[in-house]
């Protein structure tokens, strides 16, 4: 139950609608000054007269109607409908202590006592939907319900002190109160699309069918049990702990603790032979393989030995088209479909025709992604075939055996003084985007060898001699 | 034993229906106040502020504090009695409920008159929001008070340094309620989904109704398209034409009589 008006979420939601209230209230206080502000005629009924009721003008239409609609001012007749007609039906101000400002949240005890008196006046006649209200109130506020009853009864009896225009008066401002703020189900969407169209605030209904959206593309969204996750979540930490240079030992020291760089020297992207723990971390899953430079040129080696090598070459191309600059895209997206996916084309990868279809009408509009699709399928395919493959191909052992472990250091006190001193800078990165670059181009300018190469190659070649399959290792 | 226990048993119990009588009057008197303090706070900023209405606002509020805090000794201090038996505590957990609504409420209509207070003042007539009141909420104070009449010889002094004290000792005020609120509900532990209230669901319609006011509210509730009041007009004027009609009627038949 909340005790005091606290708005700690609501706050940051409701902040538009504050500043269009605060406004409005200028406006509506400016209203008053009997000199410049709206003429006001009392208001005849049977017995009295009630002063104070306005009549609305053509060109204040719209804004009268905004204004009817938050609440701060109210049609005498046909108190359902918050517009302002323009006939000379009469209008009142609404007293501040119902205006709608957000500091005070409208309360459901308030409705229910408000409920209360209504059925006290009406001799238990009230509308259908104060009806339903009513009898949902009384069930969700069981427990203070003597309170409201006693305390309508209180207020009831309080408004019979008052002289009898008065009465009437503060009755309507409290019916006008509650058609704002608990509008019937009826003319709900009325009310609520008139404050939208006029004030161009979020309103309620904008919020809520926002949070309707929300929830249901939530429940749309694939779950994982969280005893599933967790376990993966403990699986990769027990896997990586030892490689973590923080957590655990690092060969042969940590540069950070001993200013000693030679553990990134024997780390470096295009180190010939890798440390041994780096070789290990191939082995953990294809994607650290595939983002280890190093792994990704053993990997290359050991394709371009099966004559496959097309597969990795249009990943490769694939990260380059979505990484790039925007201006190469047309240009990547059409050299990799002539070298790929194009009919007869040089390095034809082995897509299905669905994806195939697909990518093929993208490429009608080339766009970062348009690749997406045959990308992913290669990926799979390389590593439920080929990776599984390099595990256990000699290409791969010979790297292990070669991989070194270095020896851990044991630096003295001086020595680590010594190191602190003999501190330098690393490479530039723009110099080692240069010899990436290098390197990339030479690997290009050697022509590289697959099977479909080979097989037009030798079909050249002997066209009298039956082409038989060159010798894989 | 048994004996013994009864003899302790009556007592107790007639100790505990006074106790429960007292806090009952307590709260209904609390509760009538706080609906005067809300009709009074619903004329603030309305054409009908004025210095007066402040100052019943604040004789309202204070004795609505007063009763508060005696209310709050009185309860408390029953409550946390472990030795009270079950039915005095189901009564005394219903009245606990009823005085904490209305210490919100009270809390909510003092933040809002505060708040108020800031933007109308009294004394700038001419920014008053015009809600076509146009009596002062004297009378709702008396019956607030409980006094026959209030003395409207006192008018307050319109001072500046007045008006300032007074926006701190109500600052105070409605600091002094949520403590009260706080404090209750670490003190004593009232579980609310287990109260049950015993009142009806509907509040009976009081036999006194107006029913000149009934008709004349029933006015204001509107038909589409109809128009009651010309209904009403109408009926009048056909009233006084058959009463012409009558009397023409008597004259004619004692002209005829007589002649």
């Amino acid at each position: 139950m909340t005790i005091r008006n606290t708005l700690r979420d609501h706050g940051q939601r409701y902040r538009p609608r504050m500043a269009c209230l605060k406004k409005a209230e200028k406006v509506l206080l400016e209203m008053q000054d009997p000199k410049t502000g709206v003429k006001s005629q009392p208001q005849r009924l049977v017995i009295t007269t009630i002063p104070h009721a306005i009549t609305g003008k053509e060109e204040a239409r719209n804004f009268g109607s905004m204004l009817v609609a938050l609440g701060y001012i109210y049609p005498l007749q046909d108190h359902k409908r918050l517009v302002i007609k323009p006939d000379a039906s009469l209008y009142r101000f609404q007293t501040p202590y119902f205006w709608p400002t957000q500091q005070w949240p409208v309360e459901d005890t308030d409705y229910a006592i408000y409920l209360a008196k209504r059925n006290i006046r009406k001799k238990g006649i009230l509308e259908l939907h104060e009806q339903e209200q009513y009898n949902r109130l009384h069930k969700w506020m069981n427990h203070k319900w003597d309170f409201i009853v006693m305390q309508a009864k209180e207020q009831y009896r309080a408004a019979k002190e008052r002289k009898k225009p008065d009465r009437v008066v503060f009755d309507c401002q409290e019916r006008a109160y509650w058609v704002v703020h608990r509008p019937p189900v009826r003319t709900h969407t009325h009310t609520h699309t008139h404050t939208h169209t006029h004030t161009h605030t979020h309103t309620h209904t904008h919020t809520h069918t926002q949070i309707m959206i929300f929830t249901q593309q939530s429940i749309m969204r694939p779950r994982v049990k969280s005893s599933v996750s967790i376990g993966a979540l403990v699986k990769y930490c027990a896997t990586y702990n030892s490689h973590d240079p923080f957590l655990s030992k690092c060969l042969p020291s940590n540069p950070w603790l001993t200013d000693d760089v030679t553990y990134w020297t024997l780390n470096m992207p295009n180190v010939e032979i890798p440390t041994k723990m780096r070789v290990e971390r191939w082995t953990f899953s294809f994607g650290e393989l595939l983002s280890d430079p190093r792994g990704r040129d053993d990997f290359r080696l050991f394709l371009k030995k099966e004559f496959s090598g097309e597969n990795l070459a249009f990943w490769e191309g694939c990260e380059d088209l979505k990484w790039g600059t925007a201006a190469t895209m047309r240009e990547k997206a059409e050299q990799i479909y002539k070298a790929f996916l194009a009919r007869g084309a040089p390095r034809w990868i082995n897509i299905d025709g669905k994806t195939m279809e697909v990518t093929v009408s993208g490429l009608k509009h080339p766009h970062r992604y348009v690749l997406d699709a045959a990308q992913t399928h290669i990926y799979m395919l390389m590593k439920k075939d080929s990776y599984g493959r390099y595990m256990k191909s000699p290409v791969f052992k010979d790297t292990m055996k070669k991989a070194i472990c270095p020896e851990e250091h044991k630096f003295s006190d001086s020595q680590l003084e010594q190191n602190a001193k003999n501190r330098r800078p690393s490479l530039s990165p723009i110099i080692l985007r240069q010899q990436e670059q290098e390197q990339r181009a030479k690997m290009a300018a050697s022509a590289p060898v697959d099977i479909t190469q080979v097989m037009s190659k030798l079909s050249k070649q002997g066209k009298e001699v039956p082409p038989r399959p060159p010798p894989k290792k | 034993m048994p004996l013994v226990n009864n003899k302790v048993g009556d007592d107790c119990t007639v100790g505990t229906d006074k106790v429960l009588v007292d806090g009952k009057a307590l709260v209904d008197s609390l509760i009538k106040v706080v609906a005067c303090y809300r009709h009074l706070a619903s004329c603030v900023g309305g054409c009908t502020d004025s210095l007066q209405l402040r100052d019943e606002l604040r004789q309202t509020r204070e004795k609505a504090q007063k009763l508060s805090v005696s209310i709050c000794q009185h309860l408390t201090s029953h409550l946390r009695d472990k030795s009270l038996p079950e039915e005095q505590r189901k009564e005394m957990e219903l009245l606990w409920v009823a005085f904490s609504s209305s210490l919100e409420l009270l809390h909510i209509d003092m933040c809002k008159v505060f708040n108020m207070g800031d933007i109308f003042s009294p004394a700038n007539t001419a920014a008053l929001v015009q809600t076509g009141l146009q009596g002062g909420g004297s009378e709702v104070a008396a019956r607030a008070l409980s006094l026959p009449d209030l003395n409207e010889a006192q008018t307050p002094t319109p001072a500046d340094g007045l008006e300032s004290q007074e926006r701190n000792t109500m600052e105070k005020e409605i600091s002094q309620i949520d403590h009260m609120i706080d404090d209750m509900e670490m003190k004593v532990n009232v579980l609310r989904w287990m109260v049950e209230p015993h009142g009806p669901q509907y509040a009976d319609p009081l036999s006194s109704t107006d029913s000149a006011s009934l008709a004349l509210l029933s006015v204001d509730e509107e038909q589409p398209g109809h128009q009651p009041l010309c209904q009403r007009s109408r009926i009048f004027v056909l009233l006084l034409l058959f009463a012409v009609v009558l009397l023409a009627a008597t004259l004619s038949v004692c002209v005829v009589f007589f002649s």
